[in-house]
């Protein structure tokens, strides 16, 4: 069977009733999620996966997937209409976006924003279905070394250009590979780092890891920090002008097409694909000066890079089982609750399930622009509603998600300590993303290498001797080289503490 | 920032050198290769290097200056604190009180600590988060959450819920 027809099963197993309820259930969690500020879709994702618990696997992971990108296009709206973003990656979208709809342009900012993202979405989805089986095949012929060399490039990535400070991004994912490195011993069994306690022998969880630093972690720094003003704008017109959109033709392709070689590479982070379209666009711009403004093309590029990045960013998750983002490490958590391995495998023992959960990523995109512009000014009101009340409900549910996972106290108490480093994260600058990730890639990047130097005994040349490795290391080198380079420029220029 | 970064490279330092103890208790290497000592042991060294990176540039070059909000307010602490202490109360109580009962808590301490909240609202959500929370998660999503001693006295709302269901499901 090719990918066609594999799609094409994989629509009948999406548009049976339960699964189609789910995705369209999981983009209006995700939006509300989006929407609300404080909760992005990191601790959204682990807050909301034990609903998925008693699910069959399909709908699980159709229902988190859902979540996740309609939580970034419900960071889109708070972002034009009153200025905050949702969540991060919408961050570059209030600079023209609220502008515009400080001029009444607010429903186009809102509809090119939605237009892109489904254009985005449906195109680095369709890139999913041409590359998953190449792909695929050609991960299944990585042994340890490649694998290795390809995790060791997924973090060079993460560290380098997810901080602001190379060191700040070093020391996180240092950190996150030493808190993988607490449980058993991937390959002797030994227990590391226990200090007898029973309940750490399988390490720390993704959940209340992700859920502490993302959710709770941001809570406690609202809590200490003084309140958002918000303004509410009014929403007058959800038509594009023929200028708006003869303006918005070129940025939405631009934008697709970054926000979809950014999602190939693990460890970038949405923020890049978005910041790097909107410099695209002010670059090649007639009036970069109007930039900032309200300018059509500064919020339909990085809405359309956010979104494409955020699909193209299964692929490595589908065909090589690495994650390439937080959120993307927490649906790989549930793929392995659900029993499933992501990676090559996955396509070979459960196509049923993977093919589904790519054909649910075009229905939920669809949902999204059918069911988002309508129903903005509920999103709006959501806003309003008192932050004690918001916040005690979030925390409740953080509750009940940290202690489902494996029905553990121990979970809860641990949810809170990562929130505390969260918070200390936060408010030191320190970036979260390389910790989550290397606390996933950690353990298969330390089996990768012990299982590399079992085959070589013990010669570390293994890894420079086989051309795939050899070429990923080399990858990776360049990465790390030209991020120093940048960070000694920036120290020369100004600080980098 | 150069105190709190000050501060930051020395607690890792220490905490490396904790890592690197710790570490040198397991096997660094085996005949079959490197032994479940070997990655933290690396990683404990260049933890500490990067926190004497941090400190040196944290002292000697010029920093960021402190942003404004950094210390925030008395009253912001507390009520950061108070959902520490609401959190701290769940993890210490769940399991012997049971889901029901620790939310019962949990629920208004922070409504009446985060904000100024109606007292009726403090009741209803009370009520929804604990005992409706209760019944959505274990029936409607088929988690597990704990019972209590005392959750016997839910009985006649749970049969209730259940009726009700049935009579809806029919």
């Amino acid at each position: 069977m090719d990918a066609f027809q594999f799609l094409m099963n994989g629509f009948i197993i999406c548009f049976q009733p339960l699964n189609l309820l789910f995705a369209i259930l999981g983009c209006l969690l995700g939006t509300i999620i989006g929407v609300l500020p404080g909760v992005g879709p990191a601790a959204g994702t682990a807050m909301l996966l034990p609903m998925t618990f008693g699910m069959p696997a399909t709908s699980s992971i159709i229902m988190l997937s859902a979540i996740y990108y309609g939580a970034m296009y419900g960071g889109t709206i708070t972002s034009v209409l009153v200025n905050v973003p949702g969540e991060a990656a919408s961050a570059i979208t209030c600079l023209d976006g609220y502008q515009m709809a400080k001029k009444g342009r607010g429903g186009a900012a809102l509809a090119v924003a939605a237009i892109g993202s489904f254009i985005g979405g449906t195109v680095a989805t369709m890139g999913l279905v041409l590359l998953a089986l190449p792909l695929t095949a050609m991960a299944l012929k990585f042994g340890p070394p490649e694998f290795f060399s390809l995790m060791f490039v997924g973090l060079s990535l993460a560290t380098s250009l997810a901080s602001k400070s190379m060191i700040r991004g070093l020391i996180s994912t240092v950190l996150g590979l030493l808190f993988a490195m607490v449980g058993i011993d991937p390959v002797m069994g030994n227990p590391r780092f226990v200090f007898g306690q029973t309940d750490l022998l399988d390490g720390f969880g993704i959940i209340p890891i992700a859920m502490g630093m993302f959710g709770i972690g941001e809570l406690l720094l609202i809590a200490e920090g003084s309140k958002t003003t918000v303004i509410n704008t009014k929403l007058r017109e959800m038509w594009l002008t023929w200028r708006e959109f003869k303006a918005s033709v070129f940025p939405i392709i631009r934008g697709t097409l970054i926000g979809f070689f950014m999602g190939l590479i693990p460890g970038v982070g949405v923020l890049v694909p978005t910041f790097l379209s909107y410099g695209v666009e002010k670059r090649l711009s007639k009036h970069p000066e109007k930039f900032g403004t309200g300018m059509i093309e500064g919020v339909a590029a990085p809405e359309t890079a956010n979104n494409a990045y955020c699909n193209a960013a299964m692929i490595p998750l589908f065909t090589l089982g690495i994650p390439g983002s937080a959120v993307i490490a927490i649906i790989m958590g549930a793929f392995m609750m659900h029993g499933l391995i992501p990676g090559p495998f996955l396509f070979k023992e459960h196509p049923e399930i993977v093919w589904a959960v790519i054909a649910s990523f075009y229905i939920g995109n669809a949902v999204l622009l059918i069911m988002n512009l309508p129903m903005i000014p509920m999103w709006v009101s959501m806003l309003r509603i008192p932050t004690p009340l918001l916040y005690t409900v979030i925390l409740g549910f953080c509750v009940i998600g940290a202690y489902s996972v494996h029905e553990s106290v121990f979970d809860v108490g641990l949810t809170l300590g990562f929130g505390i480093l969260g918070y200390l994260y936060k408010k030191l600058d320190f970036p979260i993303a390389p910790t989550i990730l290397t606390i996933i890639l950690g353990p298969m990047m330390e089996r990768a290498m012990r299982s590399s130097l079992d085959m070589s005994r013990g010669d570390f040349t293994i890894f420079f001797t086989r051309p795939i490795s050899v070429g990923l290391l080399v990858l990776a080198a360049i990465f790390v080289v030209s991020s120093f380079f940048r960070a000694s420029a920036v120290i020369k220029k100004d600080t980098v503490i | 920032m150069k105190r709190p970064y000050q501060i930051t490279a020395v607690f890792l330092f220490l905490f490396s050198v904790f890592v690197a103890y710790e570490s040198y208790k397991l096997r660094y290497y085996t005949p079959l290769g490197p032994g479940p000592g070997f990655f933290p042991f690396w990683l404990s060294l260049v933890l500490a290097a990067l926190s004497v990176a941090m400190f040196y540039q944290a002292t000697f070059k010029e920093s960021e200056p402190m942003p404004d909000d950094f210390f925030d307010s008395k009253l912001g602490y507390l009520r950061a604190l108070a959902i520490c202490g609401a959190w701290v109360w769940a993890t210490a109580f769940l399991k012997p009180l049971g889901y029901r009962f620790t939310m019962m808590v949990f629920f208004p301490f922070l409504l009446l600590t985060l904000g100024r909240v109606r007292w009726y609202t403090i009741i209803l959500f009370t009520v929804l988060g604990s005992v409706g929370g209760y019944w959505v998660f274990t029936r409607v999503l088929r988690v597990v959450l704990p019972l209590g001693p005392f959750d016997g006295l839910f009985e006649p709302i749970d049969d209730f819920l259940e009726s009700f269901i049935s009579i809806f499901g029919k």
